[in-house]
């Protein structure tokens, strides 16, 4: 009438009760025997579950019970997920104290193992038959594992493979790009020369290249990143005062000139060949008007045309006033400039002027660098 | 009982439909609408008046005959319970005519259209500059140095209402320093989206002299209704004068005053925003407003001639008292420019609101001004805040501005 089991469990239940009464009296313990009496309960409880259940055991004159008792059916197979599920509580506990990222990681791997753990557990009692189960566990789990596994492993590939190109040289690149063209071609080649190559070897080959750009990829990573040069731009011209110079300076080197032709743009100044500043609106020009009026405070946007022969920048000075607006007035500068413009070529700059022309003692004035008799007046209202 | 409580759902039903119909019939029988694009006062506006009126006609005829052949066709074959009549894979020749019909008439509309929005971009013909500027939530208007215009001399910069002289072609340049707005004058031509680093042209020329109401058209923001504007249009002679008002000397106001102890008062308080040309410190200096660091647009009206125009705060309320400015609004084209001239004077000033201003402009008009969320704008106002005046301070800063004309 007992089971094995429930034997054992008796068998603890007591011991414990016991072991509480005699503790209780003799060491005069609360928490011990708090403890011990706790024990006593659970082992009880557990006890009478067991009896309840008769223990799942098989009565031994019970033919039929023989082959669809739990012990009859064919073990699964090992699985890792409960070992990937530990790994992933061990990681998520390590992050929790260390890094972010390494606690990202652990929830990630824990979620997937425990999903995975979860669906293979499900779908191993899906029959008695092994090949069965795997079967539905594939056409659950596969639709979603397939495309999660894809793009975990191209972003890896990627990943990798941008660490590995930042971190070479410029030149370096190229020679890599180079070299690993040949190898993919060379690899191409030799399949296609020999298709009896057995494709395990295929994969390893492939494997092993993917295996080596992560591994790669990590390193150069960690290594950082190749220095990339900053281009100089014209407010860094500004910054250190050399709009005035008609030179030729890093921040000229390929500018960009072009300028679309619905800029709706508040003006267009022109340089001629006789070395004079004119603006043009897009509408007439003010009759009588010598003088440019933008509105303060107001986003401008003045398109330079250099018509004279020579690469020519426009510059204009602000005095008191600075090519910033309102909150980034401290550092910057008070001057603005394009790139040096080519024979023809235009080029935008945009103004947002603080300060009314009354407050620079002779007013503010667009000139070009290198040609005296440019000059044109600005007023701001 | 079915039927009767159907019957008088549907007679309700009419009845809201037609009060709704009487409602919308009687709104387009108002009087005052000093916005009504269907009343051209210039050239521009006519244009458009020309084009719409034949289209909408067009329109109307073509979609009440649509209406009606819709209505005999529901009527005519409505469910009787008859058997389903033959169908059939369409009908080759109906179709071309159906659809060379519409076709035809969206190539008579278009040619016209195309035409008038051609014309209405046209500047070639312009005789004078003026520049408009958005912002939340008011407009500025400049008007550059130019022989144009019977000839500017030096920069004009006022603000909510535009001058200009009847008979002349304007061209009104615009742009924006924050969001875009959209600046309408329905009865002197369409409307023209303004948009921050872009400079976009309307053309503007109104034939009697008058005052003619805008308002923003393009939704920017908190106090988008009370961003309005108006034109002003005068005789050229009455322009004439307008013109040397706003580039007169600075006159300050007599020692002793109440407007000088304004003038110290508008110094403290309100000249680190507000520009008054010709306001000196104590040394003689000029005192330049850095609006640039004190709100986020970086602009504020300039004050210098305030009481020269007869609205404030985005033109959204009055300078004067209700009988003065009936007096001006509903002038005779003949007396307009003249009653506009005399600006405001103290009897006529309507302090109520303009008080109402100086006391707590936020209160008064909603902007952004609470210091305590100003995060996104990088503490700067959008508006103008509260400055927590007396009554004392508020007496002296009326007393000064009424000089400011
Ligand atoms: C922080 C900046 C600031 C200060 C200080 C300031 N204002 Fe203003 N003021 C504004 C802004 C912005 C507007 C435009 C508000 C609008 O219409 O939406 C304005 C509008 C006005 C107008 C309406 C002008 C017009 O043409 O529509 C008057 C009048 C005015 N202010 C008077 C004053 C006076 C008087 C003081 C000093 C007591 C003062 N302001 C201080 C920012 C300021
Ligand atoms: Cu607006």
């Amino acid at each position: 009438m007992f089971t094995t089991g429930s034997k054992f469990l008796i068998g603890s239940a007591v011991f414990a009760i016991i072991a509480t009464i005699a503790y209780g009296i003799s060491q005069d313990g609360v928490m011990g025997t708090i403890g011990l009496a706790s024990a006593a309960a659970a082992l009880s409880f557990l006890a009478g579950v067991n009896i309840f259940t008769h223990d799942s055991n098989v009565s031994g004159s019970d033919a039929s019970a023989i082959d669809s008792c739990a012990a009859a059916e064919p073990a699964p197979a090992n699985s890792i997920w409960p070992l990937a599920f530990a790994l992933g509580a061990v990681v998520l506990a390590v992050g929790l104290i260390t890094y972010q990222a390494v606690f990202i990681i652990g929830i990630v791997l824990l979620l997937a193992a425990g999903a995975e753990w979860t669906t293979q557990a499900w779908a191993e009692q899906a029959s008695a038959e092994a090949a069965h189960n795997s079967e539905v566990r594939s056409r659950i789990a596969n639709p979603l594992e397939f495309p999660l596994a894809a793009a975990i492993g191209v972003g890896l590939i990627v990943y990798a493979f941008s660490r590995v190109m930042l971190w070479l040289s410029k030149t370096n690149t190229v020679i890599a790009l180079g070299v690993l063209g040949a190898i993919i071609v060379s690899v191409a080649f030799l399949l296609a020369y020999r298709p009896g190559l057995r494709s395990r070897t295929a994969v390893g080959v492939i494997g092993v290249g993917v295996l080596a750009l992560v591994v790669g990829g990590a390193a150069a990573g960690l290594d950082g990143e190749r220095d990339v040069h900053e281009q100089e731009t014209t407010v860094d011209l500004a910054h250190e005062g050399i709009c005035e110079s008609p030179e030729e300076f890093e921040a000229d080197h390929n500018a960009s000139q072009s300028v679309a032709a619905t800029a709706a743009v508040a003006a267009t100044i022109t340089l001629d060949d006789s070395g004079e500043l004119n603006y043009e609106l897009n509408g007439p020009r003010p009759e009588g008007a010598t003088a440019l009026t933008l509105q303060r405070s107001s986003p401008s946007n003045v398109l330079f045309s250099n018509k004279s022969g020579e690469e020519r920048r426009l510059s204009l000075n602000l005095g008191p006033a600075t090519a910033g607006s309102g909150a980034d007035e401290e550092d910057a500068p008070h001057q603005v400039c394009t790139t040096l413009v080519e024979f023809d070529g235009e080029q935008n700059l945009t103004l947002i002027i603080g300060l009314p022309s009354i407050a620079a003692e002779d007013g503010y004035h667009f000139f070009v660098p290198g040609v005296e008799s440019a000059e044109l007046e600005l007023i701001v209202p | 009982m079915e039927t009767t409580s159907t019957v008088n759902k549907m007679s309700r039903r009419i009845r809201i439909g037609l009060i709704a119909a009487l409602g919308l019939a009687v709104a387009g029988c108002a009087q005052d609408a000093p916005q009504d694009t269907f009343d051209p006062a210039g050239e521009n506006a006519q244009k458009i008046q020309d084009l719409q009126v034949p289209i909408f006609i067009l329109a109307g005829v073509v979609g009440l005959i649509v209406l009606s052949v819709l209505t005999f066709v529901l009527i005519r074959f409505r469910d009787r319970g008859q058997a389903i009549p033959e169908q059939s894979h369409g009908n080759p020749m109906l179709e071309i005519v159906l659809t060379i019909i519409p076709a035809l008439i969206l190539i008579g509309i278009s040619i016209p259209t195309v035409g008038t929005i051609l014309a209405l971009s046209e500047t070639d013909d312009t005789e004078c500059i003026i520049n408009v500027t958005g912002q939340q939530w008011w407009w500025e208007v400049d008007y550059p140095v130019q022989d144009g215009c019977g000839g500017i001399s030096d920069v004009i910069i006022t603000s909510g209402q535009m001058v200009i002289p009847t008979g002349t072609e304007v061209l009104v340049r615009g742009t924006s320093r924050d969001v875009i707005h959209s600046w309408w004058i329905p009865r002197l031509n369409g409307k023209k989206d303004m948009v921050p680093g872009r400079v976009h042209n309307v053309r503007l020329q109104a034939d009697e002299p008058g005052i003619y109401a805008g308002q923003c058209t393009e939704f920017c923001g908190l106090s988008h209704a009370n961003m309005r504007m108006e034109v002003i249009a005068m005789d050229p002679d009455d322009f004439e004068t307008w013109k040397a008002g706003q580039m007169a000397e600075y006159v300050a106001p007599e020692e002793g005053t109440l407007a000088a102890e304004g003038e110290a008062t508008f110094i403290a308080q309100c000249s680190r925003c507000h520009q008054v040309n010709g306001l000196e410190d104590d040394d003689g200096n000029p005192i330049i407003a850095r609006p640039d660091l004190q709100v986020y647009s970086g602009a504020t009206p300039n004050l210098s001639w305030l009481m020269t125009r007869n609205t404030f705060a985005g033109a959204s309320w009055d300078l004067l008292t209700p009988e003065c400015r009936a007096d001006v609004w509903d002038a005779s084209p003949e007396t307009v420019g003249e009653k506009y001239l005399e600006g405001v004077s103290p009897e006529c000033l309507n302090s109520v609101d303009f008080r109402e201003w100086l006391r707590n402009a936020p209160a008064k008009k909603p902007m952004y001004t609470d210091p305590t969320e100003l995060e996104e704008t990088g503490g700067l106002p959008r508006g103008m805040p509260d400055l927590g005046l007396g009554e004392d301070q508020i007496d002296q800063l009326v007393a000064y501005l009424l000089e400011r004309q």
